[in-house]
């Protein structure tokens, strides 16, 4: 559903993103993690289209994103790490924008859009302007715009970020949902437990390297580290476990 | 701790320029030639007005003070206006506010940091075009540089003070108006009542004033001549300033200068006094959204009656939603409506006397109206990309094209720009009894321009995307609104160039002393072609292929 070839992107001499190679498949969720620079923002704007690759390619689809973008694009749906959205626009017209955007066809908005402003508890707000929206309102709103388009493949960047503990509960039931029909999903996250009980299979990258890839069994293998969690097999993988030296400048 | 703010600023800007590749300083270095062209070009029009001026016998020195006493009042009043806009989104909305009024820095100290860069961004470019100017004077009245000097210490507390005027009116709006509803309203009535007192000044003809054969006798027109131009405003103060360096009086100078300095130092502790104990109400206020409940019938677009696709119907259907809910725009609306009228005005009031005469200027309107146009252009057209901001992610990670984005933005500017045009065009033919081939010619290439000017908005602000501004004026007056406005500036010269040839035809047969070259008319009007050709085509493609490229 989502495939990445060689996929590589430098900002002059720096190279943020090398030689990355992965395929997540229809129905998988794939959950891809990696210390702060480690070039996962930079992969997932590759992947969506915001960035253009100085090597290799992606498909969405079989579609390639350089080559057929709009194809590529109209069977994805991102959710970026901080969820901007038109400010003078109400909840309900953002909703409408995006439906208008992605063809999704009228009689299916008007049906869908109240539907979703409910699910995510939006709707005493739904005709307020956005620039009143707290920041985890206005994410609950892009997840709502996603799924009225209901795409193929779903990019997301931090997608728990300012949610509540019952809506971040409700987006990890709609993920599950989602993959159980066959939605491709990548996530980048923070969050190691998130990873741990949603995704597939996990993506540690670091230093703009995939460093380790696979199911949790799988990475418990590669950081020889069977009997611990996630955290302590990223810490590993990252070299995270140092950081008690780091304590030593408090 | 203003030194680390400032600092801070320091070093954006070094470090922004030390970041610069070998293109971007070759890209930077062409336009900052330009620039300087476009400086000069001022300057050389400056000079050739000034010359005039001195020619004339008693009163020509008179007459050049007089006339930059005028200059430095529409300098202040545009530097007030400009400021009113730019505090507004600096003093209350930019990004940082959030990290310095958490940081343990005293109010007063981001008051003065924020409103620094306020009153910069509302005044250095008008305060640049002074340079031509002031360079002209120096060139006809033969002075040297200590004059430039003495300008140089003069200017910054004019700029400063003229600023201040729009920061304290936006501080005290914001803090006694803390609800986001009355204070749109406030500021829409405080747009009209400017617009109203603009044109009332300009309904009072002061035009009059310097026309001699207007007042009954010399000694009415020499003391007109003599009295100041507004004596209570800065303006009159930098004018005095400026004549009495450039007599040699530099004590004279010195006392002008020394009160500028010092009510621009007064008037600022003012201001930051005052701040210590309004601002965080008013910004307070500023962050909290304009609860008004607005239901969203799901049906069919008013757009999609007459847009084809239907993402090309939303685009503009959200274009129009967020720009009408923005109340920052409407009194950029009634300014315009009121330099319109005024714009009217001001031809019907033209002293032309033949109906040749009257041709003419119907022709050479294409100049003027063009100039004006322009600026709208700069103001709506070219910030229209950057304006997406930070929102920018949802346009580009959807699935249209980047050639459809900035169709959208070129139709939603060219319907106000064409309508101001053709307004322009037509009224301005109708007041001058224009007769019918200038009056044809000039209308199509007023509505030429018009379009060719919404074509080179898009493109370039396209060239030169910037997603991460704070307001309005930063995007204007970059490089890239520098570059646009020469660009359409050249543009306007050019298209009076090119169609000078068939109105210099017509007028010979008028008068009978020539005839129609073919072969002239049908150059010039590939000319005309092969001009508009370049301004539609080659700043679009070269947009459109950054703004793909844009990381």
């Amino acid at each position: 559903m989502i495939r990445l070839e060689g996929l590589g992107k430098s900002f002059g001499t720096h190279k943020a993103v090398v030689d990355l190679n992965l395929e997540v498949k229809p129905g998988e969720i794939f959950g891809f993690l990696g210390p702060n620079g480690a070039g996962k923002t930079t992969t997932v704007k590759m992947m969506t289209g915001l960035l253009k690759p100085t090597t290799g390619r992606v498909l969405v689809g079989g579609q390639d994103m350089v080559l057929d973008p709009i194809a590529a694009k109209r069977a994805m749906g991102l959710v970026p790490d901080e969820p901007f959205v038109y400010p003078k626009l109400t909840g309900a017209e953002y909703l409408r924008f995006i439906g208008e955007l992605y063809g999704v066809a009228l009689p299916d908005m008007k049906k869908r859009v109240p539907e979703l402003l409910e699910m995510f508890e939006l709707s005493p707000w739904g005709g307020e302007l956005l620039e009143s929206y707290s920041h985890g309102m206005r994410q609950k709103l892009v997840l709502a715009g996603i799924l009225l388009h209901d795409p193929k493949v779903l990019v997301l960047d931090e997608p728990m970020v300012g949610l509540d503990p019952k809506s971040g509960r409700l987006v990890k039931d709609i993920f599950l949902k989602l993959a159980q029909r066959g939605t491709a999903i990548f996530m980048c996250t923070h969050v190691l437990e998130i990873a741990e009980k949603l995704c597939d299979r996990i993506g540690i990258m670091i230093g703009g390297k995939m460093i380790a890839c696979g199911t949790l069994s799988e990475l418990h293998a590669q950081s020889k580290k069977e009997d611990k969690d996630l955290e302590s097999i990223f810490l590993s993988l990252t070299g995270g476990a140092e950081y008690s030296t780091l304590l030593k400048y408090l | 701790m203003l030194a680390t703010l400032l600092r801070r600023r320091a070093l954006t800007f070094t470090n922004t320029i030390g970041a610069w590749t070998g293109y971007e300083w070759a890209r930077n270095a062409a336009f900052g030639s330009a620039g300087l062209g476009l400086l000069y070009g001022l300057h050389f029009g400056f000079w050739r007005l000034l010359k005039y001026l001195a020619t004339v016998e008693l009163i020509g020195v008179l007459l050049t003070w007089k006339l930059t006493a005028m200059l430095l009042l529409m300098t202040l009043s545009m530097v007030v206006v400009s400021s009113l806009l730019t505090a507004l989104t600096t003093l209350f909305y930019s990004y940082d506010l959030k990290f310095l009024l958490k940081a343990p820095v005293s109010l007063r100290t981001v008051f003065l940091d924020k409103s620094l860069e306020s009153a910069f961004f509302a005044s250095w470019m008008i305060g640049l075009i002074l340079v031509p100017y002031v360079a002209a004077i120096m060139r006809v009245q033969h002075l040297g540089l200590a004059f430039f000097a003495g300008f140089l210490v003069a200017v910054p507390p004019f700029l400063l003070l003229a600023a201040s005027f729009g920061i304290g009116f936006t501080l005290l709006l914001l803090y006694l108006f803390p609800s986001s509803r009355t204070r749109d309203v406030v500021w829409v009535f405080s747009s009209l009542s400017l617009t109203v007192t603009y044109g009332l000044v300009r309904f009072a003809e002061p035009e009059k004033l310097i026309r001699p054969d207007a007042l009954k006798v010399v000694a009415e027109y020499l003391n007109f001549l003599q009295a100041p131009t507004a004596p209570y405003l800065p303006s009159w103060w930098l004018a005095e300033a400026l004549r009495m360096a450039a007599g040699g009086n530099w004590s004279g100078w010195a006392v002008r200068v020394g009160g500028l300095w010092a009510a621009a130092f007064a008037v600022y502790a003012g201001l930051v006094a005052l701040a210590g104990k309004i601002y965080f109400i008013g910004y307070s206020g500023a962050q909290e959204g304009a609860l008004r409940r607005r239901e969203h019938r799901f049906t069919r677009l008013p757009e999609q009656f007459f847009l084809k696709t239907r993402t090309s119907a939303a685009l503009l259907w959200k274009e129009r939603t967020t720009f009408f809910r923005d109340v920052k725009h409407w009194s950029q609306i009634l300014l315009i409506i009121g330099l319109v009228f005024v714009y009217l005005f001001s031809i019907r009031r033209l002293p032309l006397d033949s109906a040749e005469l009257r041709s003419l200027v119907s022709f050479l309107n294409v100049g003027t109206a063009g100039f004006v146009l322009s600026a709208l252009g700069l103001r709506f057209t070219f910030p229209a990309i950057s304006l997406e901001g930070r929102s920018w992610w949802v346009l580009r990670s959807a699935p249209i094209d980047i050639g459809g984005i900035m169709r959208e933005k070129f139709l939603f500017s060219a319907v106000p720009i064409v309508a101001i045009s053709t307004t322009l065009a037509l009224m301005t033919n109708w007041i001058l009894e224009a007769d019918r081939f200038t009056s044809w010619l000039s209308f199509f290439a007023l509505l030429t321009v018009g379009l060719a000017i919404c074509a080179m908005g898009v493109g370039f602000g396209a060239l030169f995307p910037n997603f991460l501004v704070e307001n309005i004026h930063q995007i204007e007056s970059s490089v890239g609104g520098f570059v646009f406005m020469a660009a359409c500036l050249f543009y306007v010269g050019l298209t009076i160039a090119v169609l000078a040839a068939p109105m210099q035809m017509h007028f010979a047969v008028r008068f009978g002393t020539g005839v129609w070259h073919p072969g002239v008319a049908a150059f010039s009007a590939g000319g005309w072609l092969l001009l508009n050709l370049v301004a539609f085509v080659v700043p679009w493609q070269l947009g459109r292929r950054a703004l793909e490229n844009h990381e």
